[in-house]
């Protein structure tokens, strides 16, 4: 027995076994020392370097990994040397990383909207998950999805192969599919934090401010000055793009969660900013750009001009006159788009639009151009507006000054310069002009602005001049944007305001995250699959009402075309060590940039990936599979900068005795070992671990399956056990079917019902009487799989004795024949007791079958004997296929027909089938550590409904079982 | 009279297998009397081949014989006098170079034939191991403790102490492994030793065996040297046949096996616990400490390791006690300690000299100073790993903390020196470009530290470097140094460091006004024509490889920058020193 020593850590005594290392020590009392390259299942490597820690009195710095602790030890974990050599060893991994934490389109996104994997849920069918995901950043997704520019979509290397990924029409059918299929989740009210805030603007970002202060506790009041929430998605964005219904119903969940929303108040007429300051704990001005931008010309003045919006809002408001009338928009922006196109429903008589460049310059979506054409209005490009000529008070026609381009500007558009004396006379009798939005500040006076007369919010705190008073969007520091941009800032800035009104000075960091360039020619390899498209209503139809243009993708679209997601950002990006200490130390990629290792990546089997780029030759996946599998597979080739992970002479991993644990992967600290599941789109997502065992043979290894919403995304070993066989690892495809509390039953007429579980029960235990009392004299047998668990099997003898009056229970058992192997990789006998140490033999395997419960081997033919089987835990469509717990009956013919099967696991959280690589399905399940009983006081519980009174232990039995 | 010809690497090199036939057929056909036999090196490579003839009268010491000049000592061999040697015979100059030195490690270099052990016994080997077995083992380590022996691979870590660790480590098994990988650019002195001496390596571990207790012993040696590995092999051979290496030494009961092995050249397995790797039959990377080869080393046995040259010191220390070897040297190091000068210097070679001897006794008094009439500029100690100490430090003392409070350590005895041609920066930048190679890869601050250093040293001799490079470069050095896991990372940026200390203003010179001052980094640098000194003999123009010079016989010549490569050949060529570098 070893002795205790003592020592002090950052002031914690603390006292370890002697032999302990400094980081056990920490760890044992709750210091966190970070480190990449230590696992408790390998040996001390001390590659990394995160480790170091200073000792008193001793002038290096010492690697808390392999540092044994001595007596009266003093250790310090966080001095600046200690932190600054930790960071300094993470900016020179960085600075040698080549990849993307995330996604191109994610970056691009100004909220940071999971684009790759809200778009990765869609390709798995995981539509409600997909909207889950959205609506953690972005609360209006049927929305935006409808009439977002979509960044996201500029920024897609889809583009490099052909089209880029229609992320924009994903995020509306993901925001469309939630609304429409699962309408009111009541949710859970948050615990009252007793703070008030008030938010001043309903629009996207203010309802995006409101929606997640309220989630947050917070008792929020919106003030509004329109009628109805919604703001310029309201009131600036045309029925016919984003219909009313839509928007309602995405806000009707801020209202219900609790948020008061007081219309019809302007700011500086009916209230002022003190007065809602005074009644509130934080203020957040979300006023938006509601001014038109003028033209500065003559005749600006006139009857008959309005703001592009300003005409959109009076739309909206129902109180526009167009009909019969001929109207000029001046401006080639998206808001023009929705003014001409708008016009031209309300019937105007004809709809110019004048621009000053060419078409090619215009700025609206491409698509928004092409329809308002198909809708008939004129374009007249390389004209500018100089003066509106009136006729009395009232506006007759526009004076165009022609234009021809000039040399590129700073943008690198060209400048349209004018053509001396060419002028041309539009008639008119009304003009739009689209050129642009700024913001009012009435009310708003006590606030620092700036040079664009904005009001000048921080960039990372949000905060104003005034304590207390934040604001975010349209009308702060540079001005209009998209309403995306509104919508994050506003939920960054919920963050910061929620921690303000906690107390603390947190402040929004944009995360600093590794990039790579990519050409065209890395997508080479890639199939062309053309964008999916969605259909556009007629412009006959569409030009004279108000009918939403664009319809929504069909589901097999959506999945088609979230498909085509090459999955650029790191699969690793949740569990990524390296990323998650970076951040935390705020290291940078950039602070040693220089050159960087190859970045290929290596696909074995399909079912491991390594991408030389992410390595950071921690060495872990080397040391366990040579310490944990004794295979060696791997190992450090080559020396200095340009070492890599790699079998030896950089064979391909296939000529080596790996055996497709993936034990290399689920130790690898980044994203460099990936395991590869074919069939699932694999998406970086947080995923939820659910422990169970795998069924894959009788050793029963505890597993935990990933799930990213009812997709399982890997399987890993559970803790405690150490590692996996590969058909454990990776012997499902995991094409995964629907879970739920029911189950289907075969009717006698030979349809299947689905039915609620306990009435599966109940069903079983009706026909297993049903059969009892007509008289024939049946010869009964239990059939069970020896891939069920020790207690399972138990019951399941007591269920042959006790509800079926008979001692005889088989297996299909074969003792001899493990069945190990995904995709017949073999493995030698010395991989097996590595890897099951041992427990193979021990657990409810065939032999514990045999020998302990004296269970016979069932043959096909002894079929004939009996009239009855009870099948448990067997499969309903393969006579013998490995699969976990059901309980099948199968009245006299022991084989594929069965009349009745349920899974008898109550109702878990986690159950699910899946398809094996092999192409057999199989049934997974957690083991319910939850409250409820589980399988074998399922099997229990079915036999004493039959048996009619309680059943004893099965240990009092166990010898009479054993004698029969 | 007996000959000898010096066959070590650097004297075969020169040529002195040649003059060995040359002499074995001249005396297989004129003279019986005459014994011709080999010995290793003396250490004055500059001089090789290098013949010594033992005459009635004493040692004649003839030096750069040849094919050309051989005709002298024929003669002589025939008959004539002395006087057919003259051009032939050492100068007192270059005599001085073995004079003024004190030679313990290499007191039988280049004196006795390695390959016969009768020559080391006849020198009073073997006598060391026997009087040290009669002896209780703590006695021996008492001894070297005595004689304030430390390592000499070049951490300097006290001999005895290591002895002592590995004598109370428990265990039955023990290893002792002497590692002669010798890596540093530079050096040959452990080459030298095996090649002119191995007994004395033999001898000295077999003293280390029998005080720590071990029965089993390597000799790591790199397969670079094939002729130290077969003289050594040779030597165990007949070691062994003589009783001195295997069972029952001496009739003591003592038992030691010695095996050599040999490695394949990476630098960093002359780390010791990367050296272990090695043997194991394992990637040769540096493992963790602790725990330390003492207690945990070869095949997780106690193991001790200790340099060659360590270990040539031990025989003369218990033969002729540790309080005569600590009377030399300075208070804090003891003994002496052999260097190779290398570089610009006059008399390149093997030098040893007690410790206490200064910087510039060793380069100007041994090494005769500076070649062409140049400048002293300064030295690399240590090799990759050490650091540079300018020539105004010439004083410095030889001594480990004298030379460690320089930047530089005293290493393994590499001594390089440069002078006002080598550009300090591009010197930082070639030792940088080692170390990242030869980084083993294991531990981050190494492997990408040392590269990133090496991107920021190159961008500076291309012309690119940036403001805040020296900085950067002082910052990442110092990280590098405290994160490395071993020796290698742990010293890799003291070239750096010691450059920036002492040369700062040329590393100020290229980043700020895009000048190298040595004239050495040629992205700085032009070559143009001075046309008062030009007589147009066009021989310039005729050896430059990209015909970037033109002008007509006996005119000015010019060189065209565009089309100069700056190979230096113009510059070479020019008898009238016209060529010049701006």
């Amino acid at each position: 027995m070893s002795k205790w020593i003592q020592c002090t850590i950052d002031t914690v005594k603390c006292k370890v076994r002697d032999g302990a290392t400094v980081l056990d020590a920490a760890r044992a009392c709750g210091i966190e020392i970070p480190t990449l390259c230590h696992d408790g299942r390998v040996d001390v490597f001390g590659a990394c370097g995160l480790c170091v820690v200073e000792q008193i009195g001793s002038t290096k710095l010492i690697r808390s990994c392999s540092t044994p602790v001595t007596e009266g030890m003093e250790i310090v974990t966080d001095t600046p040397r200690v932190l600054s050599s930790r960071k300094c060893a993470l900016e020179l991994l960085l600075s040698d990383h080549t990849g993307d934490c995330r996604a191109p389109c994610m970056l691009a996104c100004p909220a940071g909207t999971d684009c790759q994997g809200y778009v990765g849920l869609i390709a798995n069918r995981e539509y409600l998950e997909s909207a889950r995901l959205i609506k953690k950043i972005l609360p209006f997704p049927a929305s935006i999805g409808r009439v977002c520019p979509h960044p996201c979509e500029t920024a897609c290397r889809r583009a490099l192969v052909e089209q880029p990924v229609a992320i924009a029409a994903l995020k509306r059918f993901a925001g469309d599919y939630i609304l429409f299929n699962q309408p009111d989740t009541p949710a859970i009210p948050p615990p009252p934090s007793g703070k008030r805030v008030a938010v001043i603007g309903g629009g996207p970002g203010g309802l995006t401010a409101a929606w997640f202060l309220a989630k947050s506790g917070h008792k929020i009041r919106v003030y509004d000055m329109m009628p109805q929430m919604g703001g310029m998605l309201r009131y600036g964005i045309p029925e016919y793009r984003l219909p009313k219904k839509i928007l309602d119903m995405e806000i009707e969940p801020i209202r219900k969660i609790g948020v008061e929303f007081i219309n019809g108040v302007k700011i500086g007429a009916d209230i002022t900013l003190e007065e809602i300051r005074n009644g509130h704990d934080a203020v957040v001005v979300a006023t938006g750009a509601w001014q038109s931008t003028k033209m500065n010309i003559p005749g600006e003045e006139l009857q008959g001009v309005i703001g592009g919006i300003d005409f959109l809002r009076n739309v909206a408001l129902g109180t526009s006159e167009v009909e019969g009338r001929r109207v000029a928009v001046c401006g080639g922006g998206n808001t023009a788009m929705d003014a001409c196109r708008t016009a031209v429903r309300l019937g105007a008589k004809e709809v110019h639009v004048i621009y000053r460049r060419t078409r090619k310059e215009m700025p609206a979506e491409e698509n928004e151009i092409e329809e308002a054409e198909e809708e008939g209005v004129v374009f007249r490009f390389l004209s500018n507006p100089v003066e509106v000529k009136g006729n009395a008070d009232t506006v007759a026609g526009l004076q165009l000054q022609k234009m021809k381009l000039g040399e590129p500007d700073a943008g690198g558009r060209r400048r349209p310069v004018p053509i001396d004396g060419a002028y041309e006379f539009l008639e008119a009798d009304m003009v739009i002009i689209a050129i642009g939005q700024s913001n009012e500040n009435t009310g708003l006076e006590t606030l620092e602005k700036t040079k664009y007369n904005t009001i000048a919010a921080d960039a990372s705190s949000f905060r104003t001049s005034l304590p207390g008073v934040f604001a975010v969007g349209d009308a702060t520091n540079a001005g209009a944007d998209i309403a995306i941009a509104a919508i994050g800032e506003a939920e960054k800035a919920s963050k910061v305001i929620d921690a303000y009104l906690r107390g603390s000075q947190a402040v929004y960091r944009e995360p600093q995250y590794v990039k790579r360039s990519v050409y065209a020619q890395d997508y080479a390899d890639v199939e062309k699959v053309p964008r999916s498209s969605y259909q556009v209503a007629e412009p006959e139809s569409r030009k004279s009402c108000f009918d939403e243009v664009v319809s929504a993708f069909t589901e097999a679209d959506a999945v088609a075309e979230a498909s085509r997601c090459l999955e650029c950002g790191c699969q690793d990006f949740f569990e990524c060590k390296l990323l998650n200490y970076s951040l935390r130390m705020e290291a940078s990629p950039e602070s040693y940039a220089g050159s960087k290792r190859s970045a290929q990546s290596v696909r074995s089997r399909e079912l491991l990936e390594y991408n030389e780029g992410k390595c950071i030759l921690c060495g872990l996946c080397v040391r366990v599979c040579a310490q944990q599998l004794g295979i060696s597979a791997l190992g450090l080739v080559g020396r200095g900068f340009e070492t890599v992970i790699a079998p030896e002479f950089r064979r391909p991993l296939d000529t080596t005795g790996c055996i497709y644990c993936g034990q290399c992967a689920a130790l690898c600290p980044t994203g460099a070992l990936r395991e590869v599941y074919p069939g699932v789109k694999n998406v970086p997502l947080e995923e939820e671990a659910v422990h169970s065992v795998c069924d894959g043979c009788a050793a029963l290894c505890g597993v935990e399956y990933r799930f990213a919403g009812k997709t399982v995304n890997r399987v890993l070993p559970a803790p405690g056990t150490p590692a996996l066989c590969p058909q454990g690892r990776f012997g499902f495809s995991a094409e995964l079917a629907k879970l739920g509390a029911t189950a289907a039953v075969k009717t006698a007429d030979g349809n299947i019902i689905e039915i609620r579980t306990e009435n599966a029960l109940k069903a079983v235990a009706d026909r297993l009487k049903g059969m009892s009392a007509d008289g024939r004299d049946r010869q009964r047998a239990v059939l069970i799989s020896e891939r069920i668990t020790a207690q399972e099997a138990r019951a399941a003898v007591l269920f042959a004795r006790f509800a079926l009056g008979t001692q005889r229970v088989y297996a299909f058992a074969d003792c001899s024949k493990p069945l190990i192997g995904a995709q017949n990789i073999p493995l030698r006998e010395e991989t097996v007791s590595r890897l099951f140490s041992g427990a193979f033999y021990e657990s409810a395997s065939c032999w514990f079958l045999r020998e302990k419960l004296g269970v016979g081997r069932f043959r096909l033919e002894d079929a004939e004997r009996f009239d009855t089987v009870v099948f448990i835990g067997g499969h309903p469509d393969a006579p013998y296929p490995p699969c976990s717990f059901k309980a099948v009956l199968a009245a006299d013919r022991p084989d594929n027909d069965f009349d009745i099967f349920i899974p008898l696991c109550p109702a878990p959280a986690k159950d699910g089938v899946f398809l094996r690589s092999d192409g057999s399905q199989a049934m997974m399940r957690s083991i319910p550590t939850l409250a409820g009983p589980d399988n074998a006081q399922v099997i229990r519980k079915l036999a004493e409904c039959l048996a009619g009174r309680p059943l004893p232990e099965f240990d009092d039995i166990d010898k009479a079982v054993l004698e029969n | 009279m007996k000959i000898i010809v010096g066959e070590g690497s650097c004297g075969l090199a020169a040529g002195a297998g040649k003059i060995h036939r040359i002499l074995e057929k001249y005396i297989g056909q004129n003279s019986e009397d005459i014994s011709l036999g080999v010995a290793g090196c003396i250490g004055m490579c500059f001089l090789e081949p290098i013949i010594d003839l033992y005459t009635e009268n004493g040692l004649l010491r003839l030096v750069k014989v040849n094919e050309d000049n051989i005709g002298g000592l024929l003669r002589y061999l025939s008959g004539s006098d002395e006087s057919s040697l003259s051009d032939l015979l050492i100068s007192a100059g270059d005599a001085e170079f073995l004079e003024k030195q004190t030679r313990i490690a290499l007191r039988n270099c280049g004196l006795i034939n390695p390959e016969h052990i009768e020559d080391y016994l006849a020198a009073g080997g073997y006598q060391a191991v026997v009087k040290a077995v009669s002896l209780p083992p703590e006695d021996v380590i008492a001894e070297i403790k005595m004689s304030g022996l430390a390592g000499r691979g070049g951490a300097g870590f006290p001999t005895w102490f290591k002895w002592e660790a590995a004598r109370k480590s428990s265990g039955d098994e023990k290893y002792l492994i002497c590692n002669a990988d010798e890596g540093d650019p530079g050096a040959f002195m452990d080459r030298a030793v095996i090649e002119g001496d191995p007994h004395s390596l033999i001898e000295g571990m077999l003293v280390a065996a029998y005080a720590i207790g071990c029965s089993k012993a390597y000799v790591y040696v790199r397969a670079e040297y094939p002729l130290a590995v077969k003289r050594l092999q040779t030597a165990l051979d007949q070691a062994s046949a003589a009783g001195f290496v295997g069972k029952n030494i001496s009739g003591s009961g003592f038992s030691c096996e010695i095996a050599i092995k040999q490695g394949a050249g990476a630098f960093v397995c002359g780390e010791e616990t990367a050296l272990i790797e090695s043997i194991e039959g394992h990637r040769g990377m540096p493992r963790l400490k602790p725990p330390y080869p003492a207690q945990v080393g070869l095949w997780g046995k106690p193991s001790n390791i200790n340099n060659v040259e360590t270990f040539a010191n031990v025989p003369w220390i218990i033969q002729n006690s540790g309080s005569a070897f600590a009377a030399l040297g300075t208070a804090g190091s003891k003994g002496t300690k052999v260097f190779a000068i290398t570089g610009k210097v006059k008399r390149g070679g093997l030098v040893e000299i007690p410790m206490g001897s200064t910087l510039g006794e060793v380069i100007m008094d041994i090494g005769g100073g500076i070649r062409d009439g140049k400048r002293w500029k300064a030295v690399q100690l240590g090799g990759p790993s050490g650091g540079c100490i300018p020539a105004s430090m010439a004083d410095t003392v030889i001594d480990y903390a004298a030379l460690c409070a320089t930047g530089a350590i005293m290493g393994s005895g590499g001594m390089v020196v440069m002078d006002e041609s080598t550009c300090m920066v591009a010197m930082a930048r070639f030792f940088l470009d080692f170390t990242a190679k030869e980084s083993c890869g294991k531990c981050v601050h190494c492997r990408i530290g040392t590269k990133r250093l090496l991107e920021i040293l190159d961008r500076i001799v291309a012309g690119q470097g940036r403001q805040g490079d020296i900085d950067l470069l002082e910052n990442l050095s110092l990280e590098v140094k405290a994160g490395s896991l071993c020796g290698l990372g742990q010293s890799a940026p003291n070239p750096v460091l010691t450059t920036i200390r002492y040369f700062r203003d040329e590393y100020e010179a290229h980043i700020q006004e895009k000048r190298c001052p040595a004239h050495e980094c040629k992205a700085l640098i032009s070559y143009r024509i001075n046309p008062l000194a030009c007589t147009g003999c066009t021989l310039c123009a005729r050896k430059c490889p990209v015909s970037a010079i033109t002008g007509k016989v006996k005119e000015a010549h010019t060189i065209d920058e565009q089309k100069c490569i700056k190979c230096d050949r113009c510059r070479q060529v020019c008898k009238f020193s016209a060529v010049e570098i701006f």
